[in-house]
């Protein structure tokens, strides 16, 4: 198809070829198509087919209002064809046909529409109950849009911005221009959102005149540089505003071109104001066959020639509601579209110089008429058009129908806002009459149609916004508002008709093939609102929620009832009122986490790096998985393990005791100078939060760790817990400033005292003692003697700084006592052994600190400190039906249950915690929380396995620590 | 997500940098003389209220202060103190 040239409205440069594939077929397109201009200007007229009734569906908005061009491109379904850029390669597939789009072998859907009526889905199907099964599996084959493949991986990089600003305006056109200069030029920030990746709304591809000769797309040129030109505008274009919420929260969706670093990307926008400008759409014509391809609005067809050079078809007839109609018959017939007639439902109230303009090119007008019916198999071949009453008809052979009932707001962002709109008799519209603070609305979706009052209403709008903002403007405003005052204001639109034929297919609804007898059906049935028909008839529910459906429905429901006290109400929009790809809500996917000082080391050494938590961290020093040689090493000779992710906090302060007897269930007045006391803390229901160690290491001043995965609210927790007291003490977060390397195994003292500068020896530095001293003169440690995995052992926290250090000068001191690493399998193995619990492991949200074994702990003679979990502690300490930690031996010592299994007899009784074959004691044991009848020593356990089967494996409850019960080692 | 809150160090910040930290109930009860059932009660039942309540909320991802603030939860907006309250 030739293009029209030398357009200054054209923004598609012939010169730049590109090829693309739709159907298994090559197409040729041009740079600035988009794939539906592309196809279209290949002689495509059928896109895809109709949900319900498989109807070849084509062309009708170019603006993305209904599923007609949801194509299937390059792997992903329902992607909008009319407003997707092409490019090289793209693979294209028309969606929901079996066979072809223009001979689909499901076309006779069609014709079954009398067994479908409104609601078909809720009322029948389900009675008798028998019939479901069947009928699901038959309405899931024939229903919904779209086929993705489960291996499809969506590629492209997504991005997320939060910006904050003055004023915000939705809308590129010339109000929201107008609005974003007005505000601009009191120094304030704006931000600016529209859909198309152009500024200039209505106007950019319009000619007639603007003011003084000059053509209203000069106009937008004009306005758009002066915009684009202004530092404080930042202009956001392909951006669909998708949200709006209170607090003037705005929210959109943006496409990437080829120069951007995102594919698509989600834009948050805090505004003090916002300008809601977004114009107008067109109401759909309400006729039979209304959505036949060839069936097109007017801002359809006058695009496709201005804006992509494309003459629609050989010969047209417009059926239109408002002057803009036309306005574009008039210019595409002087492009070169024959124009057959123009028929124009409004009886009277014309523009008399457009309809001169007409009778000059001798073009018919018929006042008071309207096309009641499309002909043509699959596209459109003749038309019928009849007089508003249905008196008289006349039929055109031709392949264009410009359709358009008149004008109609785009109010998805005021309802969506919960601003008040009220349906008004003069203008058919549904008008704002109270905004939500600081919000204003500007320009055509008023009902404004001269230039001149959409500019000034604009630039009245930026100005009230700018008061918002606090900037002086109140002269301004003042004088903005006499002007606005003296231009024409609002147009009488196009009254509502409903079209002179009965029982036909007229639809509502593209997306959900709704016709208005589907209405009727609704409206027999008792629904008298139309929220209510919308979610019976499903009219409205589709991705063209704001589009097609929008405004029809509640005008047809309210006409039908005849009822004068009933005015229109629009029905709720919701987010995202446009499609968008749930990619980019799930954003860049950065997978950040955190290293502790020796990652490097460690890798080096041969660790095979996890993801734990928001850590990465050494798991095993093998590829043998089981850690035989790891765990064995630290039971008769040494290893060193990387504890740094423990969390770490200084508190001080003379109120610092208090706060840690508030959190603690232990007491904490009683920390012996050089020990470290272990502790727990609890919820208010006394359910296990963290455990830890606490050191004392000077006059109200204490060093304490906690669990990894506590560390990053611990501050939180405590701050909240102490909240209404007032008490004096400071909080810092160490985690990170210190590193930890546990040192563990019967030659431990032996690696440590090559380079420590004090006396190691037990009776010195006995079990649960806390020291600090130098390694190699240098390193300041703090060292602490516990026994997590079971063996004597010394926790190093030295700062960050000298981990790498420490590190280097332990694998070389302990050479000769064979040190080798081991990692957080092998510390699982180890301490399971114990019998020593992992929060989280052994513990989950119900279990107590009796439940795990742990009541020692408490220490209830401080009710003054009103510990946290104290009081529930009371009450849990003897409740019945508990699950209690035990720990449980394989009756085949070969076989070790999963983590997570359950425990059951003919019920499920409780679950398998930690589970692992020990090589030091050649058994397989674990932790389990079982119901308390089961707690009991020598009680067979019965643990089902999805591998094992219907077999069950069989475990006996022994006591713990399975390991070193008398504790010696800890203590050598 | 629309919701703003005011820190009284950081000032009016988005919703996200904030935890909730419920509805505000008065101090912890002494443990003398309390029941099981009052205490769960403090710690677990809430008015629900349609309209303004006090709430504490934690700046979390800024100065890490717990404090109290109004909102409306019918139309989940940060609100000055009612005056019944002042
Ligand atoms: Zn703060």
């Amino acid at each position: 198809m030739n293009r029209l040239s030398q357009l200054p409205t054209l923004r598609i440069n012939p010169a730049e070829k590109i090829s693309f594939s739709c159907n298994g077929k090559i197409y040729q397109g041009i740079g600035g198509d988009t794939i539906a201009t592309a196809l279209y200007a290949n002689g495509v007229r059928i896109f895809s087919r109709s949900m319900k009734y498989h109807r070849p569906r084509g062309l009708y908005s170019l603006d993305g209002e209904s599923s007609n061009t949801f194509m299937h491109i390059d792997g992903i379904p329902n992607v909008c064809a009319e407003k997707t850029a092409l490019k090289e390669g793209l693979a294209v597939k028309a969606q929901n046909i079996k066979g072809s789009p223009e001979n689909d072998l499901l076309s006779f859907m069609d014709k079954l529409h009398w067994a479908m009526p409104a609601g078909f889905y809720y009322r029948s199907m389900h009675k008798p109950a028998i019939i479901w099964p069947f009928a699901m599996k038959q309405v899931r084959k024939m229903a919904g849009l779209g086929k993705i493949s489960p291996s499809f991986i969506m590629h492209g990089k997504y991005d997320e911005i939060y910006p904050q600003t003055d004023v915000c305006i939705i809308g590129g056109g010339p109000a929201g221009m107008s609005a974003a200069l007005a505000a601009a030029k009191h120094g304030l920030r704006v931000i600016l959102i529209e859909a198309r990746p152009w500024l200039g709304g209505g106007y950019d591809y319009r000619a007639s005149e603007y003011d003084s000769g000059m053509p209203l797309h000069q106009r937008a040129r004009d306005l758009a540089k002066k915009t684009e030109e202004t530092p404080n505008i930042r202009v956001f274009t392909s951006a669909a505003m998708v949200g709006a919420y209170n607090n003037n929260l705005i929210t959109a969706f943006q496409v990437g071109s080829e120069n951007d670093h995102y594919n698509e990307r989600y834009i948050e926008v805090r505004a003090k104001s916002v300008v809601v400008a977004t114009g107008c759409i067109e109401r759909p014509l309400l006729f039979e066959n209304n959505e036949r391809p060839g069936v097109m609005q007017i801002g359809c067809a006058h695009r496709l020639a201005r804006t992509y050079g494309l003459l629609p078809g050989t010969k047209a007839v417009f059926s239109i509601g408002h002057d803009l109609g036309i306005e574009t018959a008039i210019d595409i017939h002087d492009l070169g579209l024959k124009i057959l007639c123009v028929a124009d439902i409004r009886e009277d109230g014309q523009n008399p110089k457009l309809v001169a303009a007409l009778k000059e090119r001798s073009i018919p007008f018929l006042r008071g008429w309207l096309a009641i019916k499309a002909h043509g198999r699959k596209i459109l071949k003749k038309v019928t058009l009849s007089t508003n009453q249905g008196t008289h008809h006349r039929e055109y052979n031709c392949d264009i129908l410009v359709a358009s009932a008149g004008m109609t707001p785009i109010t998805g962002p005021l309802i969506m806002a919960k601003a008040e709109l009220t349906y008004d008799n003069h203008t058919g519209f549904f008008l704002p009459t109270k905004l939500p603070a600081k919000m204003h609305a500007a320009g055509r979706l008023l009902g404004l149609n001269h230039p001149l009052t959409i500019d000034a209403s604009g630039r009245h709008a930026g100005l009230l916004a700018a008061a918002d903002c606090a900037a002086d403007v109140q002269g301004e405003l003042k004088q903005a508002h006499e002007i606005l005052d003296q231009l024409p204001g609002p147009e009488r639109g196009a009254r509502f008709v409903i079209p002179p034929v009965k029982n036909q297919k007229c639809f509502i609804c593209f997306d959900e093939d709704t016709t208005i007898k589907n209405i009727d059906q609704a409206l027999q049935m008792g629904f008298d609102v139309p929220e209510l028909i919308k979610r019976f008839t499903a009219a409205g529910t589709g991705p063209g929620q704001w589009g097609i459906p929008g405004h029809n429905l509640p005008l047809y429901v309210a006409q039908c009832h005849g009822d004068v006290d009933v005015s229109p109400k629009p029905t709720m929009l919701r987010s995202p009122l446009v499609p968008t790809f749930i990619a980019t809500y799930a954003g860049a996917n950065h997978d950040m986490y955190k290293r502790t000082p020796v990652h490097d080391s460690q890798k080096k050494a041969g660790g095979i790096m996890q993801r734990i938590g928001i850590w990465r961290r050494a798991r095993y020093f093998s590829e043998d998985f089981s850690c035989r040689d790891e765990i064995l090493n630290v039971r008769k000779n040494v290893g060193m393990f990387d504890a740094s992710t423990l969390g770490k906090f200084r508190i001080w302060g003379p109120d610092a005791l208090k706060a840690l007897q508030r959190v603690y269930v232990g007491d904490m007045s009683r920390i012996p100078p050089g020990k470290v006391k272990y502790s727990a803390m609890c919820n208010d229901d006394g359910c296990l939060a963290d455990d830890g160690v606490v050191v004392k290491r000077g006059e109200d001043d204490y060093y304490f760790t906690t669990s990894t995965s506590r560390a990053e609210n611990t501050v939180e927790w405590f701050r909240y817990h102490t909240r209404y007291d007032g008490w004096d003490f400071h909080m810092v977060n160490l985690t990170d400033a210190f590193g930890v390397i546990n040192l563990a195994g019967p030659n431990a003292r032996k690696v440590l005292e090559k380079t420590a500068d004090t006396d190691l020896s037990n009776e010195a530095f006995p079990f649960v003692g806390y020291r600090e001293f130098t390694l190699s003169e240098t390193i300041p440690v703090r060292a602490m003697r516990l026994g997590f995995v079971g063996e004597l052992s010394y926790e190093l926290h030295v700062p960050s700084s000298y981990m790498r250090v420490l590190w280097d000068l332990l694998n070389k001191s302990g050479e000769e006592w064979g040190i080798r690493n081991f990692g957080m399998e092998a510390q699982n193995v180890l301490r399971m052994e114990k019998g020593h619990i992992i929060i989280g492991s052994e513990s989950e949200q119900r279990t107590t600190l009796h439940d795990v074994g742990l009541g020692f702990l408490w220490y209830r003679k401080k009710p003054e400190a009103k510990t946290v979990g104290s009081f529930a502690l009371k009450d849990t300490e003897q409740q019945k039906g508990r699950l209690k930690l035990v720990g449980f031996k394989m009756d085949d010592s070969s076989r070790t249950p999963e983590d997570g299994s359950i425990i059951v007899d003919s019920e499920i009784r409780g679950f398998v915690c930690t589970a692992r074959h020990s090589f030091t004691l050649g058994e397989s044991i674990g932790l389990a929380l079982v119901e308390s009848h089961l707690a009991k020593e020598g009680t067979q356990l019965e643990i089902f396995e999805a591998s094992a089967g219907d077999k069950r494996l069989n475990a006996t409850v022994v006591p713990t620590p399975f390991y070193d019960p008398e504790g010696n080692r800890l203590r050598m | 997500m629309a919701l703003t809150i005011t820190c009284p160090i950081c000032g009016k910040r988005n919703g996200y940098e904030f935890r909730y930290g419920g509805v505000e109930k008065g101090p912890r009860p002494n443990e003398e003389g309390l029941t099981h059932t009052s205490w769960c009660d403090y710690v677990h039942m809430n008015e629900c209220v349609a309209g303004i309540q006090q709430e504490w909320w934690f700046h979390r991802d800024g100065c890490g202060v717990w404090f109290t603030t109004y909102r409306d939860t019918t139309t989940n907006l940060e609100v000055e103190k009612p005056e019944v309250d002042r």
